[in-house]
This record gives C-alpha cells, sequence and structure tokens, in this order.
C-alpha cells in the first residue's frame, strides 16, 4: 500500500516528465519511416480491415444488436477495436521499456516509475487519433455524436489506471526474466479472442457460467464500456455498478502489487541486464 | 575541509551462473547457486570539496565499477555512498538514442536530468557550440562517429553544470584539439572548486592533472595518496607487472583475490 502511494506521487511529481518523454518515444519509434508517425494510425487501419473482410465478408456475421438496435457488425467492431489496439499496444510495450531503456536512462534525476507511465502515453496520442477517426466514421455511418460520449472519458481514464498498474508488475518481471515478454505477446494474442473484441459475448448465452466468467475480464467492461458510449446505449458505469466496483477492486490489487513488485527491485534493475 | 564523496566500506558482488539453470534456480528457490565474484571488497575512500582523484589500476581491478557505483547508476551490495552534490558521469558509451538527432538528444537527455524548458533553451546553444558538430546537430545520431559522439556526450555533462564530474575514459577519444578544449573546461572546473574523478590508462594525463590517486588492485584500495607519492609506486609496479609471465600473473591474482576473501570473512 505505502509503495503504491509512493508510485502515485512520483507520477504526479513528474507529469511535466511523462509528458515530455512520451512525444519523444513517438518521434524516435518512427523515425526511420517515411510516413513518420501516420504508421501508428496506418496499422490499426489495416488491421480492422482484415478482421471486417474476414468476419464481416466470408464469415458474414449478423448484426449486434446494441440497446434493443441492430448495429451493423463493422461498426460494432470498431467501437471495441481501437481501444483493444491501445491496451495491447501499451501492455507489450509497457512490458518491454523498462529492460529496452535501461541503458540509455541509467543516469536520471527520476524515479524508474515514470518509465512505464510515458510509454502508455505515447501510445494514448495514437489513441486519441484512432477515437478521431472512429468518430467520424460513425458520423458517416449515422451514429451521430451523443451525451454518452462524455463517458468515454472515464473509461480512457479506467484503462490507463489499468494499464499502468499491468505495466509496473509486467516490466518488473519482464526486465528479471526476460521469456516473461514472450509469453505475454502469446497470451495477449490469444485475448483478443475473449475479451468481447471480435464476436459479442452474447453469443454465450446459452452457457451462462462461462459468460459470467468472462466477464470477469477487466478489459471486457472497458469495450462495452466503450460501445455503450459510441452508440448511445447507457451510461454503462452506472448501470452495471457491480462491473465497476469488480473493476477498481481488481485495479487496487494490481497496482499494490506492481507497486511493491517496482520499489522492491528498481534498485537492482541494472545488474539483470 | 568538506567531504564530497565519502565511500565507506563498499563491497560490489555480481554472480557467475554457469548457464542459465542456475541463473533460474538462484532467482526462485532460497538456496544460493553460482558464483560469487567481488568487483569491489571493502573499498574505503575520501575526497574532499574540489579535489581532483585519478583512479589508476590495471584492466580488471574495479575501476569502472567504483566509478558507476559513485555515479548512482549501480548499485553496491554492501556499504555506503555519501555525496554531496549533483553527479554527472562522462563515458565513452554514454547513452543517446541513435534514432534521434543531436538536438533531440540534447533536449531528452537534459529533459531526464531535470531540467526545465527554460533552462534547455539556454543550455542548447552552449552545448551544441562546444560540441562542434556543425551540419550534424540535426542528423541522427546513427550517422556520428564515435569520435563526434564522445564529443556530444561530453559537451552535454559538462555543461549542465555537475558539483561532481566523473570522466571514465573519455577523453582519449577525441582528435588533439578536442582533447586540449576539454582539458580547458576541467582546468576551469578546478578553479571554480568543482570535484573531478579521472578514471584513465594514462599516467601523463593523470601526473599532468590530478592532485590525488586512488590505486585500485583486485578491487580493493592498494595505495591513496598525492599524485607524487603514488605514481612512481604504480609504474614501478607495471615494470614488474610487465617482467611477469602468465603464468606469475595469474598466481598474483589469486593470491590477492584469496587475500581479499579472507578480509571479507573476518
Amino acid at each position: 500500500m505505502k509503495s503504491a502511494w509512493k508510485v502515485i506521487k512520483e507520477q504526479i511529481d513528474h507529469f511535466y516528465l511523462v509528458r515530455r518523454l512520451s512525444v519523444y518515444e513517438l518521434k524516435s519509434k518512427n523515425k526511420n519511416n517515411y510516413l513518420g508517425t501516420a504508421w501508428e494510425l496506418i496499422n490499426p487501419l489495416i488491421q480492422i480491415m482484415i478482421y471486417w473482410f474476414v468476419f464481416g465478408l466470408l464469415l458474414s456475421r449478423d448484426d449486434v444488436t446494441m440497446g434493443g438496435e441492430p448495429v451493423p457488425f463493422i461498426a460494432w467492431l470498431i467501437g471495441g477495436f481501437f481501444l483493444w489496439t491501445f491496451c495491447f499496444q501499451s501492455i507489450i510495450l509497457g512490458s518491454k521499456s523498462i529492460y529496452t531503456r535501461l541503458r540509455m536512462l541509467s543516469k536520471m534525476n527520476f524515479p524508474m516509475s515514470v518509465i512505464p507511465s510515458y510509454t502508455i502515453f505515447s501510445q494514448l496520442y495514437v489513441h486519441f487519433a484512432t477515437i478521431v477517426v472512429a468518430v467520424i466514421l460513425y458520423q458517416i455511418m449515422g451514429f451521430y455524436i451523443n451525451i454518452y460520449y462524455l463517458q468515454l472519458i472515464y473509461f480512457l481514464f479506467s484503462a490507463i489506471c489499468l494499464l499502468f498498474a499491468i505495466s509496473l508488475i509486467t516490466s518488473t518481471i519482464s526486465t528479471i526474466v526476460r521469456d516473461f515478454h514472450l509469453l505475454l505477446n502469446s497470451v495477449l494474442r490469444m485475448l483478443i479472442y475473449v475479451s468481447g473484441v471480435l464476436w459479442p459475448l452474447s453469443k454465450l448465452e446459452a452457457f451462462p457460467r462461462l459468460l459470467n466468467i468472462m466477464q470477469l475480464n477487466p478489459l471486457y467492461y472497458l469495450i462495452e464500456g466503450y460501445r455503450a458510449a459510441f452508440f448511445g446505449t447507457e451510461w454503462y458505469f452506472i448501470t452495471h455498478w457491480e462491473l465497476t466496483i469488480y473493476y477498481w477492486i481488481i485495479v487496487l490489487l494490481l497496482l499494490i502489487i506492481g507497486a511493491s513488485m517496482h520499489v522492491r527491485f528498481r534498485r537492482h534493475f541494472i545488474d539483470f541486464l | 575541509m568538506e567531504k564530497a564523496i565519502v565511500v565507506n566500506n563498499v563491497s560490489k558482488k555480481y554472480k557467475l551462473y554457469n548457464g542459465n539453470k542456475e541463473r533460474l534456480l538462484d532467482l526462485i528457490t532460497p538456496k544460493s547457486y553460482g558464483e560469487d565474484f567481488y568487483a569491489l571488497t571493502n573499498v574505503n575512500f575520501e575526497a574532499d570539496k574540489g579535489d581532483i582523484v585519478g583512479f589508476i589500476g590495471i584492466n580488471g581491478s574495479g575501476k569502472s565499477t567504483l566509478s558507476n557505483i559513485i555515479a548512482g547508476i549501480i548499485p553496491e551490495t554492501t556499504g555506503s555512498v555519501m555525496l554531496r552534490g549533483e553527479v554527472s558521469l562522462i563515458a565513452v558509451s554514454s547513452g543517446l538514442k541513435e534514432a534521434l538527432t543531436g538536438r533531440e538528444n540534447i533536449e531528452l537527455k537534459l529533459l531526464m536530468l531535470g531540467f526545465n524548458k527554460n533552462e534547455i533553451k539556454k543550455l542548447e546553444p552552449e552545448i551544441i557550440e562546444f560540441a562542434e558538430l556543425g551540419t550534424f546537430i540535426d542528423q541522427p545520431i546513427k550517422s556520428y562517429s564515435s569520435g563526434m559522439k564522445s564529443r556530444l556526450g561530453f559537451a552535454i555533462s559538462v555543461n549542465i553544470d555537475p558539483d561532481i564530474l566523473i570522466i571514465d575514459e573519455a577523453l582519449s577519444v577525441g582528435d588533439k584539439a578536442f582533447a586540449e578544449k576539454s582539458l580547458e573546461k576541467m582546468r576551469e572546473f578546478k578553479k571554480r572548486g568543482k570535484t573531478m574523478i579521472f578514471v584513465s590508462h594514462s599516467l601523463g594525463q593523470m601526473k599532468e592533472f590530478c592532485e590525488k590517486i586512488l590505486w585500485l588492485e583486485y578491487g580493493t584500495v592498494k595505495d591513496y595518496g598525492t599524485t607524487e607519492e603514488v605514481i612512481p609506486k604504480y609504474e614501478q609496479f607495471l615494470k614488474e607487472w610487465k617482467k611477469m609471465n602468465n603464468n606469475e600473473r595469474k598466481k598474483y591474482r589469486d593470491d590477492k583475490i584469496a587475500e581479499n576473501m579472507k578480509q571479507l570473512q573476518k
């Protein structure tokens, strides 16, 4: 608990640094490409086209019912997919953030807990761009901006908290045992199929127990929240208040575990290189 | 006299493993696996404010380990290091990002050292001028020669105005003119009463510049005193060392390390 508090305070104290460093991060990552940072946007767009082609056209998915109204599959997919990309990238990059930078960062006047958070932040800019793209697409498709969009702010904040807590844990383990990063990669690739990104979990209505278990995935909560906002169906975090409470307990637990691991090992990270 | 650096009983232990299996077992089981290797054993040393100390010793004596510990880059296993003021370490491979340009690297580095926007704006032109990179300043670092890289690293570290400066073999890379300019900067620092540590194999530079010499041998302090005292002894030792054949050297080394271990167990 004490370390969690300490790590949070470090984030607040060095927020300016997080913002500046995240810009450099994004720049240096795409320096060698002619299209530069645009790739951060092109990548998820291509991916979404593939999924749409396979699931939407070839396997011709039915419309998904959102709040009583049928929604075309592609529209439904976009709502969750961009958030998924943000989470996926943040977890992957967050996990390797410390051991890839440690050597160059060796001498610095800021706490190491800033490193995973600025990698997440650099992804956040990309995520903002994808949200803009999504909103434009929705206007074309006829799902107009509505008051429920306001909950996007809440869900984005919730996502950042979760991702930060997770990356504190994963970056510590990955630095000590490098294999963990590879394992995480595989697990995440699998997770897209069970987080309600590519198919609605309501298809599992025949198996209520399985459905309940899958709803415990915190990513599912975020993705459904995004969709509720885009399609203007409900105030998701109020109507599903049990999931909200559950979500924040999970975040808090992960943060406490992650912070204590991070604080315990950070002085010795350099010895593991 | 005010103490700038106090190194108290510092030891640094590394573990040498035979393969990944031992490494993993050591990590997850309480039992200890792998062989202990002491890079430093019970090192004590103090420097007053304004001292210029040279670290000498043959390869593997722990000079770089000690300077890294003082700079706070690697943690000590036991003992403590007390410092008064900001430390800046200049090493040949000072962390620069290959993909970014020289200018961006300067900004990034200063940002990480805790400077704010205005300070960075003020320092940037000074650093660029000192580094003498010309138009290359807006090119990515990966197109730099090794001399250019070390010049940039040196320029950044010097211009941030640290209280304690550690220079690890960094002066041996640039050409004569730049080395002269760097030494000039060092002299200026000396006048202003900054504490400096030199790590170098060049006894000539040491003699010219350092006031005190710390002679390290296999992780322990062999001698610490004024330059006039220690350098002749070290030169004498080097002569003998050169005469020894490989077996004698190995024996000398093993004896010293065994001695250290005995000391440590006491």
